[in-house]
């Protein structure tokens, strides 16, 4: 089953595209990262999904179902940003949640616990940090213990401490089987947390699918002797033709991920009469990575 | 609905500004009430003219509901207040994206907000009843319910006032700005209802054709003009020289803007991004 399948929605405001004829859909159980810059449309994308915005064209559907006001009620969702009633305390704003929800009042101290939160609980939502109303947005997405959560940047506004333990719980979330839908800008949370992931740039759909497969790290190899362009000359006729560069006095190989080998490199320079001063095995950068996808 | 009901009172019932506005405008419809009541009783019966008029105390049961129902009309602007504020505060806390994303439809959130500016209507006017009663046995008068409908009339104009304040703040979604434009709008119309009037007037006295007070027609003024202040039997006789009132043709009217009021409230909701 598909938990969320999109299919060619765009969204306009006036004449910028938001969104452009975006497709791609979500297997159930997986951690879908929706990752772009800002601006980029992922906000938008979601608010779509969950009808607060109007989609100029496409139509998407949850469950193998056309949308329903009841999906949405299986849906945690965090928005963009935390939206509670300033002058209602914690559990006063998750009553309404769950009234609405249709879910039982009983699991309200249960998130709170989750997130952090419970001695502060019936404090006024407008006394909070930026973290805390995170966290509370995080706990009101968790109430009813739903079967897909989606996240907005759930991590905004947290401390070290809370970004590691958001983590920890969307694992957690995800081995207990449940589906969730991710929305991130920063790279290196999509890649430890995620099995699949859809890029976006200015609405447009660059990629999407297994995570594995779109951010995989390529190797790189640091190669240096006195005569850097003498040995950028003999590396180009390496076996397997890689991509050869120099960067810094330094030459740098790329290869497919998982298949530098450092001893034949040696070997092959040495051969040709080249002595290496330096010989380094490099992973690409992830940032590299992202910004050479969206570029 | 009931359900929606209990979620609105779960927003509003731990809210500092909705209980001091209610006790507010309940001190208010005693007070203007009573101000009005003690101006007769004291001042004006007292004065040497009453002699000649036949004392006339317009909160003795004959007169009562239309008095009361008058008088309070000018406090509906807190009721109106109330639910601007309430309804804008959904857009400053976003909160009315967070209900659709929970769960609710466009549709339910927009309903429960107009049944609970009819609520809020009811209430008004079982106040104003209540009030009718107390000045009412004040006077030691039989009691009766001659002119009971101006009751009636003080509803369609709270529930008028009720569902424009719902409109303007779905269309400006800022509290200030729209209490700003509340008063503004109510201030405009008025201007335009007398101007209006004198154009009945000057056209009932130069063409013979009776059209009405023209001002009554116009969106609030529609509700307002129901209501009117028992005449003092002196006043009457001025009478011949205003257009006649058409009560169907404005109550129509007021229907007819309640339901635009509501149709316009619901689309804004129902079609544009929140």
């Amino acid at each position: 089953m598909s938990i969320l399948k999109v299919d060619n929605l765009s969204k306009d405001y006036g004449k910028i595209k938001a969104l452009q004829n975006i497709s791609f859909h979500v297997p159930e159980g997986s951690i879908y990262g929706i990752l772009g810059p800002n601006g980029s449309g992922k906000t938008t994308l979601l608010g779509i999904i969950m009808d607060v915005l109007k989609s100029s064209g496409g139509s998407y559907q949850l469950f193998d179902e056309n949308p329903a006001d009841s999906h949405r009620k299986r849906i945690g969702t965090l928005l963009e940003t935390p939206n509670f009633y300033h002058y209602l305390s914690a559990v006063q704003n998750l009553k309404i949640t769950a009234a609405i929800k249709n879910r039982p009042v009983e699991d309200i101290d249960r998130v709170l616990d989750v997130v952090n939160l419970t001695q502060r609980k019936h404090s006024k939502f407008s006394t909070y940090s930026l973290g805390m109303k995170q966290r509370l947005a995080i706990a009101n997405a968790l109430l009813g213990d739903p079967e897909v959560l989606v996240l907005d940047e759930p991590t905004n506004g947290l401390d070290p401490v809370g970004i590691a333990e958001i983590r920890m719980l969307i694992q957690q979330l995800a081995q207990q089987g449940k589906t969730i839908i991710m929305a991130s800008h920063m790279l290196d949370e999509v890649e430890k947390v995620c099995t699949h992931v859809a890029i976006l740039k200015y609405g447009h759909l660059i990629t999407h699918g297994d995570v594995n497969e779109i951010l995989s790290n390529d190797d790189i190899v640091e190669v240096a002797s006195i005569d850097v362009a003498k040995l950028k000359n003999a590396l180009i006729n390496f076996p397997g033709n890689p991509q050869v560069q120099i960067k810094e006095n330094v030459v740098h190989l790329n290869f497919p991920a998982g298949t530098a080998n450092l001893e034949e490199v040696n070997r092959f320079c040495f051969e040709r009469g080249i002595v290496l001063s330096q010989l380094q095995l490099k992973k690409k950068s992830l940032e590299s990575k992202f910004l050479e996808l969206t570029n | 609905m009931l359900d929606l009901l209990k979620i609105e009172w779960l927003k509003i019932k731990n809210y500092r500004v909705f209980l001091f506005m209610i006790l507010f405008f309940l001190i208010g419809i005693f007070a203007a009430n009573y101000i009005v009541y003690s101006l007769f009783q004291n001042v004006v019966n007292k004065s040497e003219a009453a002699v000649l008029l036949n004392k006339f105390n317009p909160y003795e049961f004959k007169y009562v509901w239309q008095s009361v129902s008058y008088t309070s009309g000018f406090l509906l602007m807190l009721p109106a207040m109330l639910l601007i504020i309430l309804v804008t505060n959904e857009f400053a806390f976003r909160t009315n994206r967070q209900n659709i994303i929970d769960g609710w439809s466009r549709s339910q959130f927009i309903n429960v907000k107009i049944v609970l500016a009819l609520i809020f209507a009811l209430c008004s006017t079982i106040v104003v009843v209540l009030a009718g009663f107390v000045f009412a046995f004040r006077t030691k008068t039989e009691i009766s319910f001659d002119g009971f409908s101006h009751v009636g009339y003080f509803f369609i104009k709270a529930f008028s006032y009720n569902l424009f304040a719902v409109l303007l703040s779905v269309m400006i979604r800022r509290t200030g700005f729209a209490i700003g434009v509340l008063f503004i709008y109510l201030g405009a119309e008025n201007i335009l209802a007398q101007i209006m009037d004198g154009w009945s007037m000057i056209i009932k006295r130069d063409h013979h054709l009776d059209f009405g007070s023209m001002g009554d027609y116009l969106p609030l003024s529609a509700s307002d003009g129901l209501l009117a202040f028992p005449d003092n039997p002196l006043k009457s006789f001025a009478k011949s020289a205003l257009p006649t009132d058409y009560t169907w043709l404005v109550m129509l009217l007021s229907v007819g803007y309640l339901v635009l009021f509501y149709f316009m409230s619901r689309r804004i909701i129902l079609k544009k991004d929140l």
